[in-house]
């Protein structure tokens, strides 16, 4: 492919260390954090600029290649895969963060500085950049864009679209939208419009993000349950009243397993289900609120309520969370994450369904929940290479997606739709409203050529 | 007389007025006005008609305030599904019955509707706190211009399946669709509300303590600094020193937090310059939020916090007889032009005002077109950002007639 002409334009815009080549160099890039899809891009490039950006996408342009934003890879759902090849544009090198004003409670970093990177900017300043999906440690803030990130405090905060006051982006066409940071009524919101938008309506190259003060006080404490049933009772019931904690994360028996096993964090061995619950803000209010969610729990059946009574005791139960989806990689050596969400009053009733799917595909389904937010994430567990297995584990998670459309919900709270769940999209769409999204897509991209087969089926 | 005085008849063409009972019907009259090639004018609850140029296009005037059926209260889920035509007080008036609410301020709230909130990004004081309208849209059904219906985002709080349908329309004017019927994530109610005053020397005063206030361990919801010259005085307090400023901040949260950041203000600004420093209640703060709300300013520009107060004197240079409400933590300045200032103003926004917003990074918009027909499209929008051709493609997308709203917005 060196003789490419493609190759030898791109190489002129970015020098030979921008751009890959090789079949044995792109065998890497054939997939993201989704590894059922997999097919190698025809070239990488690691432009260090908006403007070889630019470059790139004039040159895909001329060639008629398909172009494809990745930045850390962690991706559960296939949206930075090259389905059709074309040009991987790797945005790790813009990894500089421009701007800190924490009078104007802003940010602006380029596509490319990974969340904690920024997190660690950050420390000391007393703000924080909200959205912490489980993958910060690596995802870019870029990605975090592209797929609408989450994680556990969006329950409080919201999701990466409310923390994003501006974005400067290069369209399909190779011009350079610039959306915010000041928000301009006379202009469409594009900062909300490419958010969660998968890299099919440009490439980001710059974010500017709202920055949130760091709460006063906080407070975390794990309650255990006898069964999952308990447990997403007591959530409802503490939604339902009016309290929403910064994070309420639910972990079952099966992960609780696979934790204890790695980690020893003592839990009972009857443990059916797990809360932890944290609270944030004015260190005035939080007692009171903290005693009512015990109240809660009791209510709820908890049989044991544990309080952290400092900050390393927090740390401690936010580790047994965060560890936990790495844990589960101790029961079986192939998982799919699911990302299903329904009305937080039907999360009691959508996990008694993922165990009844479970039974009846024959395959073992450990849960951990955003719970506050209704957000599940059942884990299908299964061995890669045995295919009637890989079979049964994919019909059991296309059933619980099922499911969860069926209690009014949607089949991706924030890993996004990527491959992985384009089929579902007639599901939860009508024509035409998949039709006015075709058609939105095409006002950016007339030709298709930024990731194409991602998002909305073609 | 009272055809002069009516925003519809001033800022639409001679219409017919249709009232559709539901999106069925509005989506027969959007597919004969496409047939006919006439525009539809969307009309809420008519509160912000002149907010944009008057258009000339004959056409419809869709009223949508027959749309007025809450679909679904989902009390538990904290979630809310309206036809686009009921009224901010009636969706508060069902949020309150659960303990829940809204917060978004909007002028009129008796007749502004849901639809016409979210197709304006209308906001006041408390965005500080709870931003726009835009974080609480979570599903929404509208029409667009070939009376065609579509759908996006849902009834969960968290979904990221597919574009972003629902955001995409805030602020859009009506002119990508006509918004039928929204889901909206709700909050908890506050337990109760307070709010502090400072009348203030002047306003290098006020910025010190706007500096101050946010970094101190309070949490406002909204803080505003408000000129002289709105009638604040009427509020019980006189203001003799026109010369002089109020700085406004409010709370809302459980009791104990709003307590101890309203006694910690308190102090804090009684050691200041402040030569007044007042606090109103959980009974009449509301109605302060909802004052400022309903205030009528002329102008809207839009800066990063930390340049409001420099572009809000700068604007009192060109205009000093104008009056200004500053949201000074979201960087928003609303103005109130002198008279004098409104007899010149195409050429004092054109040659001025609005540069002053540019030079700071910002932009500025008119948010009543008063005298109607004196300012054009330019003079009201401004033409301050690069996206003017993917907006067209967007817009050529959703409305290819361009029958909706046309010259009333950018398009």
């Amino acid at each position: 492919m060196a003789h490419a002409p493609i190759i030898a334009d791109l190489r002129r815009n970015l020098g030979t260390a921008g751009v890959l080549y090789a079949p044995s160099d792109l065998a890497v890039y054939d997939c993201d954090a989704f590894t059922v899809a997999r097919r190698a891009p025809d070239a990488v490039v690691f432009p260090a600029t908006t403007e070889q950006v630019v470059a790139v996408v004039r040159t895909c342009r001329k060639h008629k290649a398909p172009i494809i934003a990745r930045g850390a890879g962690t991706g559960l759902a296939g949206g930075a895969t090259p389905l059709h090849g074309g040009v991987l544009v790797m945005l790790t090198r813009m990894n500089r963060v421009l701007e800190v004003s924490l009078p104007d409670r802003m940010a602006c970093v380029e596509a490319g500085v990974p969340n904690i990177q920024l997190a660690r900017r950050l420390a000391g300043t007393g703000y924080h950049f909200a959205p912490d999906p489980s993958s910060q440690g690596a995802s870019t803030i870029g990605g975090n864009v592209a797929t609408n990130a989450g994680g556990p405090h969006t329950l409080k905060y919201g999701v990466t679209v409310n923390h994003v006051l501006g974005l400067e982006a290069v369209l399909a066409d190779g011009s350079v939208l610039t959306a915010g940071p000041v928000e301009n009524p006379s202009m469409l919101p594009f900062q909300t419009i490419l958010c969660g938008s998968e890299g099919t309506l440009g490439v980001v190259t710059k974010v500017w993000v709202r920055l949130t003060r760091n709460p006063e006080s906080c407070r975390a404490l794990r309650a255990v349950f006898p069964t999952v049933d308990n447990a997403t009772a007591t959530v409802s019931r503490m939604i339902a009243a009016g309290i929403i904690p910064a994070a309420m994360e639910l972990m079952d028996r099966g992960i609780l397993e696979a934790v204890e096993e790695a980690f020893h964090f003592g839990f009972p061995p009857d443990a059916g289900a797990v809360l932890i619950v944290e609270i944030d803000g004015p260190e005035a209010g939080l007692d009171e609120t903290q005693r009512r969610i015990v109240e809660f729990c009791r209510g709820g059946s908890a049989c044991e309520v544990l309080e952290a009574q400092s900050a390393e005791e927090r740390e401690q139960l936010w580790k047994c969370r965060k560890l936990s989806v790495g844990a589960v990689g101790r029961l079986n050596n192939s998982y799919i994450i699911q990302d299903g969400v329904v009305p937080r009053t039907r999360l009691p009733h959508v996990l008694r369904r993922i165990a009844d799917i479970a039974i009846k595909h024959r395959v073992r389904i450990v849960n951990v929940a955003h719970a506050g937010d209704g957000n599940v994430h059942p884990i299908l567990l299964f061995d890669q290479r045995d295919r009637e297995e890989v079979r049964r584990a994919l019909a059991a998670g296309r059933e619980v997606l099922g499911e969860c459309i069926a209690c009014g919900g949607s089949v991706t709270a924030e890993h996004g739709i990527g491959v992985e769940k384009i089929e579902f999209m007639e599901k939860l769409f009508g024509p035409s409203d998949l039709l006015a999204m075709r058609r939105l897509r095409d006002a950016f991209d007339p030709l298709g050529r930024m990731n194409p087969g991602k998002l909305i089926p073609a | 007389m009272e055809a002069m005085n009516n925003p519809t008849t001033r800022f639409l063409p001679q219409c017919e007025t249709v009232l559709p009972p539901d999106e069925a019907a509005v989506t027969q009259a959007v597919r004969r006005a496409a047939a006919e090639k006439r525009a539809v004018y969307p009309v809420g609850g008519a509160t912000r008609l002149a907010y944009g140029p008057p258009s000339e296009v004959p056409g419809i005037a869709l009223v949508t305030t027959a749309l007025n059926r809450v679909i679904e209260h989902a009390a538990d889920d904290m979630t809310i599904t309206v036809e686009a035509g009921v009224t901010l007080t009636e969706v508060t008036r069902i949020l309150a019955l659960k303990r829940q609410r809204l917060p978004i301020d909007v002028p009129q709230p008796t007749r502004a509707t849901i639809g016409g909130t979210i197709a304006t990004n209308t906001f006041g004081p408390r965005r500080f706190g709870h931003r726009t309208v835009r974080d609480y849209l979570i599903g929404v059904r509208a029409v667009d211009g070939r009376g065609e219906v579509f759908a996006g985002g849902g009834r969960v709080v968290k979904n990221v399946a597919g574009y972003d349908m629902p955001r995409m329309l805030v602020g859009s004017m009506g002119t990508l669709g006509l918004i039928t019927q929204v889901s909206l994530m709700v909050r908890p109610a506050a337990e109760t509300a307070a709010m502090v005053a400072a009348t203030l020397p002047d306003v290098h005063a006020a910025e010190r303590l706007i500096a101050r206030l946010m970094q101190s361990p309070t949490w406002p919801v909204s803080i505003d600094l408000l000129s002289s010259g709105w009638g604040y005085e009427d509020t019980g307090e006189t203001v003799h020193d026109v010369e002089q400023v109020q700085l406004l901040a409010g709370f809302e949260g459980g009791w104990a937090e709003v307590r101890g950041d309203v006694d910690f203000l308190c102090q804090e600004w009684k050691n200041s310059s402040a030569h007044k420093v007042r606090v109103f209640d959980e009974a009449d703060t509301p109605g302060m939020w909802q004052w400022m709300a309903d205030l009528p300013a002329q102008l809207q520009a839009h800066v990063l916090p930390s340049r409001a107060v420099t572009l809000a004197c700068r604007i009192a240079e060109i205009d000093p007889g104008c009056a200004l409400l500053i949201h000074a933590g979201d960087g928003i300045v609303k103005v109130r032009l002198s008279d004098e200032a409104v007899s010149d103003l195409p050429s004092l926004l054109t040659t001025k005002l609005r540069p002053a917003a540019e030079e700071l990074g910002g932009n500025l918009v008119v948010l009543v077109a008063e005298p109607a027909g004196v300012l054009k499209r330019d003079d009201v929008w401004g033409k301050s950002h690069n996206a003017g051709e993917v907006m067209h493609a967007v817009k050529g997308s959703f409305d290819p007639e361009g029958i909706l709203n046309p010259g009333r917005w950018v398009f």
